[in-house]
């Protein structure tokens, strides 16, 4: 290693120590520690379970449970690692642009950007952890040479899907940055709504099997996940004792992943020295831009909160991945529910998309004051109130989650009939009754923890580790007490109980938000002394 | 009539003094050149007497209201520039003026109107629609300023409007604020280190230095027969020798690379 890129890996570690016995730096610590605590026992039960898996897999050598723990366990694992990665997963990473100006190579600042991103992340633990279950489950099963092939399959399956996130976040942000693009899309998705509405209106093709039938070249799509791919292919032939015929595909893989990882530099590369891209504001010739046809001196709040969010690239994609997510769901999940199990069982996927559009854009609520940067002077210096200020916000995020949640309901609608009114209801209810709890909580570890955070979704933490924790809490008590009137539905089969207990859950929550928002806008007006400097970036 | 008044204003960070009992009268009309060395306190007095700092001790009234009681009454009638601005970079330049336009209160169709008319005033109208992250450091001190005056404040706080512009920037805001003053619409209170530029056009100066207030009069009783900057340099310090050292840089010599240069090579 160059001594420049020793000192670039030392500035890492120096500023990740001055952050951590800076302000603040010890509840960060230790958040830390406690997402590695949790991610060590969670990841054991799971390796085990896919230890298991493994170990039958390999006495059986061929059939139904090799294809299992071949196929299903690394796409699965893929699927999971990559939406993770995409969405919640907020490591921090290098930003090349800062870097181009030293004389070290840019392919190598990258690289060690991606690797001691991971070095620091709960989540790679998690997996690293997934993936040591199926060694050693292998390993008990039949020991010998052929488990270093194995290994070897393991730490290239992690390279690959670590490379092909990183070519995702790098494409989507080129591609969500587009103006073209995304206007192009946003006619798409009114395009899509109209045809779902009369597909399912119309009685047309009802369900992802029809569609299959009409489109059979779907299972080539299966490449598009090469890193499971490339692996479940050779794993196969690893588990019926055909360690030559694996290398093949081991090669595949390895060549994959270098060009995936050479394309998603470039394209990083090329974005760091293409500098600001002097996009218009667009709306108006004159860039005055779109106005909210509300009057008051919550109005200008509304409509700064509602165009910062637009333009934002976790926004954009909210709106392409939650209906991904969705449409696999309603693809691969949905079929299998059998008609007995109910129809509030047949509804959870549009309820689960109803909570999953608040998760996704947990950042915004987590960090409501995060990409202000020197903005945030102008919500001291103006005469607003600060319970004004994170209303809005609030309002804003909420007519964004919204409309995330109408696109990812669009592919559930369109894979299965028409859901009953009470469940239409209910994910409405559950949707706007999750709102007012996420967001007072959210309100105060905004105030009390903020970060600047920078307008991408690849670089940069957007949250700081903890407040990534008590969003965990935070998500897992009101999804735990939204999920009650669920049981409390099925046990006594009365699905309208769930809109009626949410709508109910939700009022609740509204007057508990009323309350905490004046004490959290004084809240905001009493910190700001502590608020500004990190804000605003000068600490950052 | 005084448009800011402190009395015994302090502020300590982590136990030490960055102003200390500052005791500032400024006049309504005056243009007041607010002026310390890099560390003085200058940016500490304005982001108290605007509400971005909270202070230690002491008191401000400013246009004639107590601060820490009336603080959204002032905020509504005083406009900023701070230091480092308050911009909200992804709004596009009229939009960020007709929002900040509508943060002070005013009704979306003046906002609208009056940030055309700002637009032009500071020759942005070509560059309305860019988003004001790829404007250019002397556009967004205009659009600042801009910002600051959409709402017609009382009183103007400039933290370093001159800094990092060019010349022909600094002489149409220096026109624009004069002209302003002029007029008798508006007190401006502005620091800054261009001491030539100051002395142009502010009648009212203080000093501060170390945290306390040095001096305080009109130019004529600060400068007191000389120039502005000899009576800064009076009371910031005498002109400092040249740094000793950097030893490597006296002459034309090979780079590391080649000659082994830095410290280890001169050994």
């Amino acid at each position: 290693m160059s001594s420049a890129l020793l000192a670039v890996a030392e500035l890492r570690g120096r500023l990740l120590w001055r952050r951590l016995t800076g302000r603040g730096g010890i509840g960060e610590g230790v958040a830390r520690v406690a997402l590695f605590l949790l991610a060590l026992p969670l990841g054991a039960a799971f390796a085990t379970a896919l230890g298991v898996g493994t170990w039958q897999a390999v006495r059986a050598g061929r059939g139904l449970r090799v294809e299992v723990a071949a196929a299903a366990v690394f796409f699965g694992l893929w699927q999971t690692w990559t939406a993770v990665s995409l969405t919640v997963n907020d490591r921090e990473g290098l930003d090349l642009a800062r870097f181009l100006v030293y004389p070290v190579r840019p392919g190598r600042i990258y690289a060690v950007g991606l690797a001691s991103g991971l070095a620091g992340d709960p989540i790679a633990a998690f997996w690293a952890l997934l993936l040591s279950g199926i060694l050693a489950g292998a390993a008990l099963a039949r020991p010998g040479a052929w488990l270093l092939v194995l290994a070897v399959a393991l730490v290239l399956f992690a390279v690959a899907t670590v490379l092909y996130v990183a070519l995702l976040q790098e494409a989507l942000s080129v591609v969500l940055a587009s103006r073209w693009v995304r206007e192009w899309a946003m006619v798409l998705s009114v395009l899509l709504a109209v045809g779902a509405v009369v597909a399912v209106v119309g009685g047309a093709p009802r369900s992802w099997r029809q569609l299959q039938a009409v489109a059979p070249a779907l299972s080539v799509a299966q490449w598009l996940a090469w890193p499971a791919a490339f692996t479940a292919a050779a794993v196969r032939r690893l588990y019926a004792g055909d360690a030559v015929g694996a290398w093949p595909w081991l090669a595949g893989q390895a060549l994959a992943s270098a060009s995936a990882g050479r394309l998603a530099f470039a394209v990083a590369l090329r974005q760091s020295q293409g500098g600001g891209g002097g996009e218009a504001a667009g709306g108006h010739a004159r860039g005055t831009g779109w106005r909210l046809p509300v009057a008051g001196p919550i109005a200008g709040l509304l409509e700064k909160e509602g165009k910062y969010l637009l333009r934002h690239p976790l926004a954009r994609m909210a709106a392409v991945v939650v209906p991904l997510v969705s449409g696999l769901v309603a693809w691969k999940v949905a079929p299998l529910v059998p008609p007995e199990a109910g129809d509030v069982v047949r509804a959870l996927p549009l309820f689960g998309v109803a909570a999953y559009s608040h998760v996704f854009v947990q950042a915004f609520w987590l960090n409501a004051l995060g990409w202000e940067r020197g903005g945030a002077r102008l919500l001291f210096l103006a005469p607003l109130d600060g319970a004004d200020v994170l209303a809005a916000k609030n309002l804003a995020l909420y007519g964004l989650t919204l409309g995330v949640f109408g696109l990812g309901a669009i592919p559930i609608l369109v894979a299965g009939a028409l859901p009953p009114p009470w469940a239409l209801a209910g994910a409405l209810a559950l949707h706007a009754g999750m709102a007012p709890w996420l967001h007072a909580a959210g309100n105060a570890v905004s105030v009390l923890n903020p970060k600047a955070a920078s307008f991408a979704v690849q670089r940069h933490a957007s949250v700081p580790a903890l407040s990534g924790l008590a969003g965990l809490a935070i998500v897992s008590v009101v999804t735990g007490a939204f999920a009650l009137p669920v049981l409390l539905a099925l046990r006594l089969e009365a699905p309208w109980l769930l809109p009626a207990g949410w709508a109910a859950m939700g009022l609740a929550g509204g007057w508990a938000y009323r309350r905490a928002l004046r004490a959290q806008g004084r809240l905001l007006e009493a910190r700001r002394d502590a608020l500004l400097p990190v804000v605003c970036g000068d600490e950052a | 009539m005084l448009a800011i008044e402190t009395s015994g204003l302090t502020r300590l960070f982590d136990g030490k003094a960055a102003v200390e009992a500052l005791e500032l009268r400024v006049p309504t009309g005056a243009f007041y050149g607010f002026l310390g060395p890099n560390g003085a306190g200058k940016s500490t007095t304005i982001k108290m007497l605007t509400g971005l700092l909270r202070p230690s001790a002491g008191s401000a009234r400013v246009l004639g209201l107590d601060l820490a009681r009336r603080a959204l009454a002032v905020k509504a009638r005083v406009g900023v520039v701070p230091d480092g601005l308050a911009l909200f970079e992804r709004l596009s330049g009229a939009e960020m003026l007709r929002i900040h336009g509508q943060l002070y209160g005013l009704d979306r169709a003046t906002a609208g109107r009056r940030a055309a008319e700002m637009l032009e005033a500071l020759e942005l109208v070509a560059d309305a629609g860019r988003l004001v992250q790829d404007y250019s450091h002397g556009m967004k001190k205009k659009l600042a300023l801009g910002c600051a005056l959409i709402h017609g404040p009382e009183l103007l706080f400039l933290d370093e409007p001159f800094e990092g512009i060019d010349a022909v920037a600094v002489a149409g805001i220096r026109r624009m604020l004069q002209d302003l003053v002029a007029r008798g619409a508006l007190t401006v209170f502005l620091t800054s280190h261009v001491l030539e530029v100051v002395e142009r056009i502010v009648s009212h100066v203080g000093i501060i230095h170390r945290g306390r207030l040095a001096r305080q009069g009109t130019l004529e009783e600060v400068c007191a027969g000389g120039t502005l900057e000899e009576a800064f340099i009076h009371v910031a310090g005498e002109e400092r020798a040249p740094p000793r050292g950097l030893s490597w840089l006296a002459g034309a010599r090979p780079g590391p690379a080649a000659g082994g240069g830095g410290p280890e090579g001169e050994r």
